[in-house]
C-alpha cells in the first residue's frame, strides 16, 4: 500500500510521518500533481495560516489532482488540522480565502464561533464524542477519545450527516469530519499517543 | 479541556541537564530515552531547550530534536537559539510542533510575527523568564545571568502576545530546581493580562505543590527538577492529580 502525504509547505510532515511508521505504514511524500495520483491513501496535514495553504494547494496542481484521487477515484484520505479546515468552502482567517469546497461551510475564529470563556487557541487534550458511520474510527471509552487539538479557527457547516464527532471547548465544537472517502480531524492523531494510533490503525485498515 | 503536565527538558552537549535558576547544571540523561519514558508514561507535551544555543550564538542541536521527535508522540516544543525564520524551519523539519522564543524575541520582537505567519499563532510559544525579588518582579536573561531593566514583563507579555504568540511558558526563575512550590500569584497576574493558553514553570518540588497550583488556576504545569532527581514520574504524578479531584488524562 502506498501512503502519500501532501506536502504544500505548512505541514509538520515529520510528526506525521513518524506516527505513521509508529502504526506500521511507511509513507512517501507527494509535492507533485503526479505522486498524489500515483497513491493509493492520502494524509493531508497541515498547521500554519489558511491562506497561503489554500493558494500553494491550488497553485501547485495539488487541489486537482487530490479532487480527482479522492473524489473521482475514491481513495481514502485523511485531513489533520487544517487538512480539514481546507475542505471547506471558505476560510475566513486574515481576510477571505477559498477552500476546496468539498464541503459546505465556512471556517470562522473561536472567537466568532462564540468561545468567549475560554483560552484561544484551543491547545491542549479534549474528549470527542463521535457519532454516525464514523464511530468505527473511534474507541469506546472515553479515555481511549482523547485527542489533542491546537487551534484558534473551527469549522461551521449545515452537513450534519458528515459531522464524525464533536468535542466541548466552551462551545460544542466539530471535531472530525466523515464524508465519502474522507476523514478529517480538527485534533492530531499523530501527536495523539495511542489514542491517535489506534485512529491511524483503524483509517489503513478502512476498505471505504 | 484536560490540565496537562509538561516535562520540560533542557539539553546541553547532547545530553539533557537540570539546575537551580539556570545555573549549576548536573548531568540528567540522554534526550531521546528519556523522551520515550515520558512518552510512554503519558506526558501531555514535551517541552525541549538547548539552554546553550542563545548564549553561544550557534543553531540549536538538530541531531537531539530529530531523535527526541521520533521517541514523541505528544506535541515536541524547541527552544534556544532560535532568532531567524529558517532555524524555526530547521527544528520544524527535525520533528517540533512548535517553536518557543525567549531571549531572541526580545532581541527581535519581529521575529514572533515572522514565525506567526508562517506557522500560524498556535505553534509559537513565548518564553517569559521572570525573576521576583524584594525589587518586584523582572524579566531575566539567562544568557547573561541577569535581571533585564529595558522592559517590565508585564508590558513584554502582553505585547509579545500581541505580535502573535499564540502560548506562554512562564518561569519563576528565583524558584527553579528549588522546590519551594509553584508561583501561582505570577500565573494569575499574567492570566489577567492576556487571553492565551499559560504554561507555568519553577518550583515543583512535591505532588502536593503541583496539586495546589493546579487547584489554584494553573491548567498547565511544566515540570522539570521534580522528573529528574527524584522517583516520580509522569503516571506517577497525573495520577496522584487526578486522584486530588483534577481533571487529567491517563
Amino acid at each position: 500500500m502506498q501512503v502519500a502525504i501532501v506536502d504544500y509547505g505548512a505541514g509538520n510532515i515529520e510528526s506525521v510521518r513518524n506516527a505513521f511508521h509508529a502504526a506500521g505504514a511507511e509513507s512517501a511524500i507527494a509535492r507533485e500533481p503526479d505522486a498524489i495520483l500515483a497513491a493509493d491513501r492520502l494524509v493531508l496535514p497541515g498547521v500554519g495560516a489558511a491562506g497561503p495553504a489554500a493558494e500553494r494547494l491550488v497553485r501547485n496542481g495539488l487541489a486537482e489532482a487530490l479532487k480527482e484521487a479522492v473524489r473521482r477515484r475514491g481513495r481514502p484520505m485523511l485531513g489533520i488540522c487544517l487538512g480539514m479546515e481546507l475542505l471547506a468552502e471558505r476560510l475566513l482567517e486574515f481576510g477571505e480565502h477559498r477552500g476546496l469546497g468539498w464541503l459546505p461551510g465556512e471556517v470562522v475564529h473561536l472567537r466568532d464561533a462564540g468561545v468567549t470563556r475560554a483560552r484561544v487557541p484551543h491547545m491542549g487534550w479534549s474528549v470527542v464524542e463521535p457519532a454516525g458511520p464514523a464511530v468505527r474510527f473511534f474507541q469506546a471509552p472515553e479515555r481511549m477519545r482523547t485527542f489533542y487539538f491546537c487551534h484558534s479557527y473551527t469549522l461551521l457547516t449545515a452537513a450534519a450527516e458528515a459531522i464524525a464527532a464533536r468535542t466541548t471547548y466552551d462551545k460544542s465544537l466539530v471535531a472530525a469530519v466523515f464524508d465519502g472517502t474522507v476523514l478529517a480531524t480538527q485534533f492530531h492523531p499523530e501527536k495523539s499517543q495511542v489514542n491517535g494510533q489506534k485512529l491511524i490503525r483503524a483509517f489503513l485498515d478502512w476498505t471505504p | 479541556m484536560l490540565k496537562r503536565i509538561i516535562p520540560s527538558l533542557l539539553l546541553r552537549g547532547g545530553r539533557l541537564v537540570k539546575g537551580v535558576a539556570y545555573a549549576d547544571h548536573r548531568d540528567a540523561g540522554r534526550p531521546d530515552t528519556t523522551a520515550r519514558a515520558h512518552n510512554a508514561q503519558g506526558a501531555d507535551e514535551l517541552l525541549l531547550l538547548d539552554v546553550d544555543a542563545g548564549r553561544e550564538r550557534r543553531e540549536p542541536d538538530y541531531a537531539s530534536i530529530t531523535s527526541v521527535a521520533r521517541a514523541c508522540f505528544m506535541p515536541l516544543t524547541v527552544g534556544g537559539g532560535i532568532h531567524t525564520l529558517e532555524i524555526a524551519q530547521r527544528c520544524m523539519n527535525a520533528g517540533a510542533d512548535k517553536i518557543c522564543l525567549t531571549t531572541t524575541a526580545l532581541d527581535d520582537p519581529g521575529l514572533i510575527g515572522r514565525l506567526a505567519h508562517v506557522f500560524g499563532t498556535q505553534a509559537i510559544v513565548i518564553g517569559l523568564d521572570v525573576i521576583t525579588t524584594c525589587a518586584g518582579r523582572r524579566l531575566y536573561d539567562h544568557r547573561s545571568a541577569q535581571a533585564i531593566n529595558g522592559i517590565a514583563w508585564d508590558e513584554w507579555l502582553k505585547r509579545a502576545v500581541g505580535e502573535g504568540a499564540g502560548e506562554v511558558r512562564l518561569m519563576a526563575v528565583d524558584r527553579e530546581g528549588g522546590r519551594g512550590g509553584l508561583d501561582t500569584a505570577l500565573f494569575a497576574e499574567a492570566s489577567a493580562l492576556v487571553d492565551v493558553p499559560i504554561i507555568l514553570e519553577g518550583g515543583a518540588g512535591s505532588l502536593d505543590q503541583v496539586a495546589a497550583a493546579m487547584k489554584a488556576g494553573a491548567d498547565a504545569i511544566a515540570l522539570g527538577t521534580m522528573l529528574v532527581f527524584s522517583d516520580n514520574n509522569i503516571f506517577k504524578v497525573k495520577s496522584f492529580l487526578k486522584n486530588a479531584g483534577l481533571e487529567m488524562r491517563l
